[in-house]
This record gives C-alpha cells, structure tokens and sequence, in this order.
C-alpha cells in the first residue's frame, strides 16, 4: 500500500515537473508586446530652395530654430532642392495637379492666377481664425502687412511676416566700380541714373545686371519703380489686373525696359536671375535691383564694396503678401496645426530680426545693412510690386517672350503693350 | 540442464530507475525539442513568407508610383492642359493626343479614356466612346472628393463594354494655372499589372495562397497551392479578416488564424492588400521528417542506455549477488564457504566481513557445544548430589544426636555448621540470596574449617549494610575464604586471620575479603585482575589447569554473567597478606 502511494506521488513530481517544463518553455517562446504611449513626433513637410549660386539654404536658419524649439513635437522636413525661384514657383503648380504639395508653401503670392485658384479649389487653408484668435500673433504683425495678406473678405490665405521692413527691393551697387567712374554716391533722380548709366559705360562698365526669363524681375523693378515716378504711373502700379497696357504708363514702362537693356550684359536675354546675380558679383556690372534677402547672398568678400539705395526719386518697391506663406489643405490636421505653429514662429522670428537690426550699431552691420535701414526710414515712397498686380500670363509667358524683342528692336513699345493686352484678353478667358 | 539464475533486486530495481529515468529525461527533451523546433520551423517558415508578402507589398507600392507618375505625366502634357482652358485644343491636335495616351509609359494598359472639361473624349481610334457612356460608367464616383490623387478600383468594365472585371486607375487632370473644371483620365489595366507582382513570388511561394485584394474586399488575382486549397468558407474567413486589419503597410505578420498563417500588407494610397495564407499543413510539413529523425535518435539512444544499463547492472551487482549467494546458501554447517571479492569498492570490506563472522560464529558455536557439554556434566553432579537431601539432612541429624549422647561438643557443633553450610548451598534454588544468609553461608564453612584446623585462623565480619535486604549472588565469598585458607595459610600453622568486610560505595557493594597469611603471587594476581578486562569466552583460558584457579574463574564468569562487564574482582598483595576485592555496581540486587 505504502509503495502504491510512493509511485503515485512520484508521477505526480514527474508530472508537475513536466507541466513547469513546458509551461517555461512555452513562456519563453512568447514575446512581451509594448505599447509606446509617446506622442510621435509631427513631420511638417516642406520644399525650399538651394541658392545655386551661393550654396546658402534659403529660410535655413528659420527652419532650425524652429525645430530646436519644436523637437519631439513637431519638425519641419525640408526638401532642399537647387532650383531658381521660377522653376520653384512652376513646380508649385505642378505638385499641385499632381496632388504632392508640401504641407507649407511660399511664394505663391507671386502667381496671382494659381494663387487665386489654389484659394477657389480649397487647396490653402484660411487662417484669419487662427491670427484672429491669436492675440499673440496678431500682435506681431504691422498692421500694414496684415492688410495686404487679406483678402477682400477678410481671409488670410498668407501668413504674414511681422515687418515690411524686410520686403523692400532697391537697387544693388558696386562702390568699387562706381568710384572706377568717377562716381561717389547713387543717383536720386532718374536723369542721374542714366546720367550714371552713361558715365559707366565710358568707363567700360556695364552698368546693369539684367535678365528676361522668369518674370524678368530685375529690369521690371527697375521700369515699375521709374513708371511710379508720376503721380499716373504710381496710380497704375496699384492697379489689380489693369485692364489695357496699350495707354502712356504702358508705352512708358517698354520704352524703359528698351532703354534698361541698351546697359546691361550680352548674356542678359534668355536667362533668369541667377545670371544676373553672378554678373554683378564677378564684377561685370555694378548695378542689380534686389530685395533686402539679399543680403545674406552677399559674398564675404564683397560685403565691403556693394551698396544698396533706393530707386530713383526715394523709391522702394514692396508688396509684404509677397512674403506670406501658406498652408496646404489635405495634410492631416495634426500636420496643418504644426504648419500653422511654424508660420506663427516665422512671424516672430522676423520681428526678433527687425528689432535686431534696427537696434545694431552701425559696426555690426555690413555698408549694404545701413543704406538698407536708412533708406527705409527715409520715409520711401513705396511702389507696389509688379507681381502680385498683373497676370501671370503677362508675367510668365509675355514678358520672357517680348522683351529680347522688345530690346532687339524687333518690336515697337506699342507693339509690345499689344502683346500685354493679348495676354489680358487670354487671361480674362480663362477665368 | 541448468537451473535459471534468479534474477537480483537490485538489478531490476537500478534497471527499473534507469529506464525511468531515461524515459523522463528523453520526455522533457522531446517536449522541449519539439516546442523550440516548432517555434523555429514555422518561425522560420513565417517569416519566409512575411518577408515574401512585404516584397509584394512593395511591388505593389512600385506599381503604384510607376502608375501615380505615368498619369501626373499626362496631367501635365502640355496638350492636356490646353485642353482644359477655355479655347480649348485645336481640332488638328484632338487626334494627336487621342494616340498619345497610347505611348504613356506605364505597362499593362489595356485600353485608356481621357475626358477633358469640355466632354471631349480621348481614347483609342476603335474605341469610339461618347461622353454619356463616360458618365453612365459611373467610374467619376470612384475618384470622389479627391483633388487629383491617383485611384485604383477594381470593377467591372462598362466603360469600354467588356464587363470583364479588372483594375482601373482613374485621376481628375486639374488645370495647372486656372481654376477650371477637371478633366478625367481612366486606364483599364490588364490582368498581368497584377499578376507580374504574384507570378514574380510564385516560386517562392508554391504551397500558399497569395492574392491581392481591393479596398472593398474583392479578390483582384489570387493564386493557390494545388496541394493544399483554400476552400471557399475559408476564404470568405480570410477575407473577413483581412477586411478587420486597419492601417498600411505590414497589417498581418505572420498572424496565426484559423487552418494557418496569414501574412498582408495594404498599400497605402488604394488600399489594396497583397496577402499570403500558409495552411498549417505546410507549416507542419517540415516537423514530419524532425519527428522521424528525433524518434531514430531516441531510439538509438534507448537501445544503448538499456545495453549500457544492463552491463553496468551485472558488474555491480555482481558482487552483490555472490555475497547474496553465500549468506543465504549458509547452512550453517560449512564454514569454508568464504566470500572472494577483487572488486575494489566497499564490497570487498562486506565480503571480508563476512568471512570474519564465520570465523567467529564458527568459534561461538564450539565455544556452546563446550558449555553444553559442561553443563550436562554440572547437571548431572548436581542431580547426583541431589539425589535425596533428606536422606543427608537425617543422617547429619542422627550423628548429631549420636555426638550429643556421647557428648562430643565438637563433632556437635561442625555437624551443625555442616548442616548450615549444607541448607544454604543446596536447599535453596535461587541464584540471589541475602548478604545476611551468604554471611551465614560463609561463616559455617569458616567454623567447619577452624574445627578442621583447630587455631589456624580467626576471622571477622564486618557488614556494614542492611544484611537483611542486600542481594548478592550466592557462594561468592566462599571460595574466596577457601583460597585464602588454602593459599594463604599454605605456610602458617595458626594465628591466621580472615576479615570480611560487606560495604557500599555509593551505589557499588563491596565484598572484601582479607587474610594475613602469604601474599599472593604477583604473576597469579596481574593474571586474575586481567580477567576483568578479557572476553567472558577467553576466561577459562586464563587457567587451563582446573586444579588451580578454576574457583576464581567460576567466581569471575558467574559475576560477569549476572552483572555484566562492569563488575570488578580484584586481588591486591599486601605485607602481610592479601585482599580480594568484589565490586558490584547496582547494589547486588537484581531481577531474578
């Protein structure tokens, strides 16, 4: 009896020992499942371009302050491409009908039909709630500025940077060709700018960096800020789409635009701005009309020779919507919200740079910074920037098209403000 | 004919152990074998096809750029998009790029259909599609809400009338620069867009089921094994769960579900799966052919433990089984039937112990056959003295009244001590007396012998315990006062002198008895004290001679005997005489 029990208490070991064998190995084989419950980082998409000529990131020192500040929250993912700005802005229109835009988008004020059909089709976002309600934001931004992002019925497609201060465009100078010709200072009217034009070329200088492709934007600066010298022509450049170039300001700005091409480079037809820009800083010309971005593209070395002025007749041409930055629709809301965080952080990085720059003392800024903050406090008459009045036809197809014509002599200036009505005409059908 | 060897319990029992002990050891391994290399195998086997499923999933994807970019090419043909503004495009260009869709670089494209916003209508020269067909297919509700994305469905053809089910990849083409209507552009793939991504896997994938499902559920193309089919429930149950799966990309890895493993992975922009099902059959596949090499391996394994316990279970129990042999066949008899072990282990020790005993047992027995002999011959003495008490007691009676009548006072007094001496010695059967009756014993023979040797010696007691209740073993101081007389007294002719002291010790009683004749001699002395410390069988060697000693061994054997070892008998030679010393512990007294 006794063994009987022994046997049947050593199978039950054997047993338990079995049931614990297996139990372990089964044990073993399962993987322990975690959940992260962290909040994964936003990625904010978004394409910017490479400056070909300099290799500078443009927007670069933006996007990483605003990613040390956002880390583990939201990032934004830059798609560094070496792109003009032309080709930038013709792609925006492309990922747009392919349906790859990045999540934020810049310049779209600079192609007034897209930008109106990007706002028809929903694409951008209205974020007049988000500043509205932002008392913050809202606060950071000149009210000048704030205006000119909005839209007759009160949307804010563009978010807006807090200052026109940095909107500005004038002209360009090398001081060190200037001097060659015996010039001292940037002429104030335009008689003296083609008095200097002139003077330059005696020299052996060329005076101006010009090209025709794109929106040929630096012989428009240059015949926009001279047709706003009139009190009929600064009327014309506030128009919205005018209606007819074939009038005075029309005749006027061609024959300007013929004239500005009698000084510029051989190589100033057929190309974009990039050319332009190596001609001024290889010394070939010593003028070229730019906007205050420039500045960073400054060559170290040149920093000590170039000058900026106003146009002729105290003229800076500005439009701050130019600047404003929009908000593609169709990312996923946690995306627009980091996009939209990210535009309030450009607002108030810009007006941190204002306050910078403005506060510098003469010693920390290059000669072009103190004729920059000069000539804005100088009280200058601001002309409207071409780009955001006219139709993109004009600016896109017409202007690259006519204009070696135009400088070739192969068209009158009537002629060529024939051509600019036909692409009003075209422009109106497709609306 | 021999007889058969029974078999040793220790060899069944350590076989019994050893076989348990196998069994247990080959049933955990197995256990343990098995899980790991199930758990490897169909790991192994899983992965194979998750990794298998991810490819395609890939593939897929591939398709799915290859397709997004051959259709955001055409958006963006110049000629497209002339389309879309409001001139239009020039009747000399319509059939142009009616024929150019046919060029798009994208492989499978069975037949295409471009509708711009004006309802004009690209396809191919044959095709011959209306506008109103365009819109009853329906197929503008597949791209929705979307702005231009890329969108795949599955379905049947009523736009180019096959009705044949197949992939569609549809987009709305938007004008770049104006806000215009879309145009629509629809491609009809051919069965082989989907089938390339499958057929690529097939080879690696001959035993599942591999397919592509659309978003809604519909199997697009799918493949199975002819050995192992997916029935029809099963597959709705597939589908079920496929359809259950949120998310893109690896939705199911390697998913154990019901009759198998269930591999997907959903594209993100259509929603398309590409999933792999392996029934559990194949994962079992492979465990046969481990199960049959595991069970040989056991199997050898078994079959050499057992030889290897059967051998080593003969050698040691060998040994055992020779002394088991030798104790039981012992008939008690032949003393020559000795153990010889070699075997180096605690066995010789056992077998060399054995002899030994035999050696003594053989000893213990004569020594009883000695004794028994003895006792016979003390039994027949004492019978023969026995033989009629009375008769003695009757005659002592009659000369003592014979003495009396003629008054012979000392013939009077030794038959009286005679008598005394007689009555304690003989008539009472019991070993334990009183020390007031051994006292009594001892003086009658004292008195007898002082008549025998008129002033030989005086003597004196001295009992300094309770006579009346201290037990002692009879006829113990007697022959001690018999060796004093006649060795100590050998050379004196009177004046002799025997003390006899009766004491305790504690719990000790003491008997002394001194007598001042010679002193005894130091060899015979050292010999009998020695006795005290030799084995009770050995004290008869002592004095081989019965003539001489055989009183003190007789004295020595009986304490020993009814005391035990721990009693002590003495001699000590002093000046002028001898002392002997009885030392028992206990007090004398003892259960009869």
């Amino acid at each position: 009896m006794r063994k009987h029990r022994k046997e049947k208490r050593n199978r039950r070991r054997l047993l338990a020992v079995v049931s614990a064998f297996a139990v372990l190995s089964t044990g073993c084989a399962r993987e322990t499942e975690e959940t992260s419950a962290e909040k994964q980082e936003v990625t904010i998409p978004m394409i910017l371009t490479v400056d070909s000529s300099t290799g500078i990131k443009n927007e670069e020192k933006l996007v990483e302050a605003f990613n040390e500040a956002y880390e583990g929250v939201w990032q934004v993912e830059v798609d560094w491409i070496m792109e003009t700005e032309e080709e930038y802005r013709q792609n925006l229109k492309r990922q747009n009908v392919t349906d790859t835009l990045p999540a934020v988008i810049t310049d779209l004020r600079m192609l007034p039909s897209f930008y109106h059909m990007m706002i028809q089709d929903e694409r951008i976002e209205d974020l007049s709630a988000w500043i509205n309600e932002d008392e913050e934001w809202k606060a950071m931004i000149e009210p000048a500025v704030l205006e000119a992002c909005s839209e007759e019925d009160g949307s804010i497609y563009l978010a807006p940077l807090s200052t026109a201060a940095f909107s500005c465009s004038g002209v360009f100078w090398n001081e060190e060709l200037f001097a060659a010709a015996g010039i001292s200072s940037f002429p104030q009217t335009w008689e003296e700018f083609w008095e200097c034009c002139e003077t330059l070329e005696e020299h052996g200088i060329t005076p101006l960096a010009l090209h025709t492709e794109g929106t040929a934007w630096a012989p428009m600066l240059f015949a926009t800020a001279e047709l706003a010298q009139s009190e009929e022509g600064a009327a014309f450049m506030k128009e919205l789409y005018p209606d007819s170039y074939q009038n005075v300001c029309g005749i006027q700005l061609a024959e300007t635009l013929k004239r500005l091409f009698e000084y510029t480079t051989e190589d100033a037809l057929y190309t974009d701005f990039d050319v332009s820009y190596e001609n001024f800083f290889s010394g070939k010309a010593a003028m070229i009309p730019n906007g205050y971005w420039m500045m960073d593209q400054i060559p170290e070395e040149w920093t000590g020779k170039v000058r900026f002025s106003p146009f002729p007749g105290n003229k800076l041409i500005s439009s701050p919507e130019t600047f404003g930055w929009a908000v593609v629709s169709g990312y996923s809301e946690e995306v627009k919200e980091g996009a939209v965080e990210f535009l309030k952080f450009r607002t108030k990085l810009n007006l941190e740079e204002k306050e910078e720059l403005f506060s510098s003392s003469a010693e920390e800024l290059i000669p072009a910074e103190q004729d920059y903050i000069k000539a804005y406090q100088e009280n200058p008459q601001i002309v409207p920037n071409y780009q955001v009045k006219w139709n993109s036809i004009l600016q896109e197809e017409v202007l690259g098209e006519a204009l070696p014509l135009l400088t070739a002599g192969e068209i009158s200036p009537e002629e060529f403000t024939e051509l600019e009505d036909e692409s009003i005409q075209r422009f109106e059908e497709e609306q | 004919m021999t007889k058969g060897r029974k078999p040793s319990g220790i060899r069944k029992k350590y076989l019994r152990d050893t076989i348990a002990l196998l069994i247990l050891a080959l049933m955990l391994s197995s256990i343990g074998g098995w899980i790991y290399v199930r758990e490897k195998m169909s790991a192994t086997i899983i992965d194979q096809y998750e990794f298998m499923t991810e490819r395609e999933g890939l593939a897929l994807d591939a398709l799915y750029r290859n397709s997004d970019e051959a259709t955001a090419e055409c958006i963006l043909y110049e000629d497209v998009q002339k389309t879309l503004q409001t001139r239009g495009l020039e009747e000399i260009s319509y059939n142009a790029l009616s024929k150019s869709f046919a060029y798009v670089d994208l492989e499978g494209i069975a037949d295409y259909c471009y509708v711009d916003n004006k309802k004009n209508v690209y396809s191919r020269s044959y095709s011959s599609i209306s506008y109103e067909q365009v819109e009853e297919s329906g197929f503008r509700e597949y791209l929705g809400d979307e702005y231009s994305r890329t969108i795949w469905f599955w379905t049947s053809d009523r736009l180019f009338g096959t009705g044949e089910e197949a992939l569609f990849i549809g987009r709305y083409v938007r004008s770049l620069e104006y806000a215009h209507e879309p145009g629509m552009l629809f491609f009809k793939m051919d069965p082989r867009f989907l089938e390339e991504i499958i057929d690529t896997e097939r080879e690696n994938g001959k035993e599942t089921a591999i397919g592509i499902m659309d978003a809604d559920g519909q199997i697009c193309t799918a493949e199975q094994s002819e050995e192992f089919p997916v029935g029809a429930s099963e597959e709705a149950y597939l589908i079920e769960q496929l359809k259950q799966q949120q998310g893109t990309g690896m939705i199911l890895e390697g998913e154990h579900v019901k009759g198998g493993v269930l591999s997907a992975y959903r594209q993100a922009e259509t929603g398309f799966v590409v999933f792999s099902f392996v029934p559990d059959e194949v994962l079992n596949q492979g465990l046969a052919e481990i199960i049959l090499v595991f069970a040989g391996i056991y199997l050898v394994v078994i079959i050499v433990a057992v030889v290897l316990s059967m051998y080593f279970a003969e050698r040691f129990t060998k040994p055992i089984q020779t002394i088991n042999e030798a104790m039981t066949g012992f008939d008690g008899n032949d003393f020559e039937r000795t153990i010889e072990l070699h075997t180096n282990t605690e066995l010789d020790e056992i077998g060399l112990s054995y002899n030994k005993m035999l050696v003594n047992i053989q000893r213990l027995l004569e020594e009883i056959k000695d004794q028994e002999k003895e006792l016979r011959t003390s039994e027949l003495n004492m019978l023969i003295s026995q033989i009629n008490p009375h008769f003695l007691y009757n005659t002592l009676d009659t000369i003592y009244m014979l003495a009396r009548i003629n008054k012979e006072e000392t013939t009077m007094k030794m038959i009286q001590a005679l008598s005394t001496y007689l009555r304690l010695s003989l008539s009472k059967g019991s070993e334990i007396v009183t020390v007031e009756d051994e006292l009594e014993n001892v003086k009658s023979y004292m008195e007898i012998q002082q008549i025998r040797n008129e002033n030989l010696f005086s003597y004196e007691v001295d009992c300094q315990v309770d006579a009346a209740h201290t037990w002692v073993l009879k006829l113990i101081l007697q022959p001690l006062v018999e060796n004093a007389i006649k060795y100590g007294f050998c050379n004196i002719f009177e004046g002799g002198q025997i003390r006899i002291q009766v004491r305790k010790e504690g719990e000790i009683l003491c008997l002394e008895v001194y007598n001042s004749g010679t002193p005894i001699e130091k060899e015979i002395m050292e010999k009998i004290n020695a006795m005290n410390e030799m084995p009770l069988s050995q004290l008869k060697e002592c004095f081989p001679d019965k003539k001489r000693g055989y009183g003190v061994v007789n004295i020595m054997t009986r304490l020993r005997l009814k005391y035990g070892d721990a009693v002590r008998f003495c001699y000590e030679a002093e000046q002028d005489g001898t002392r002997c010393l009885i030392k028992i512990p206990g007090g004398g007294k003892t259960e009869e």
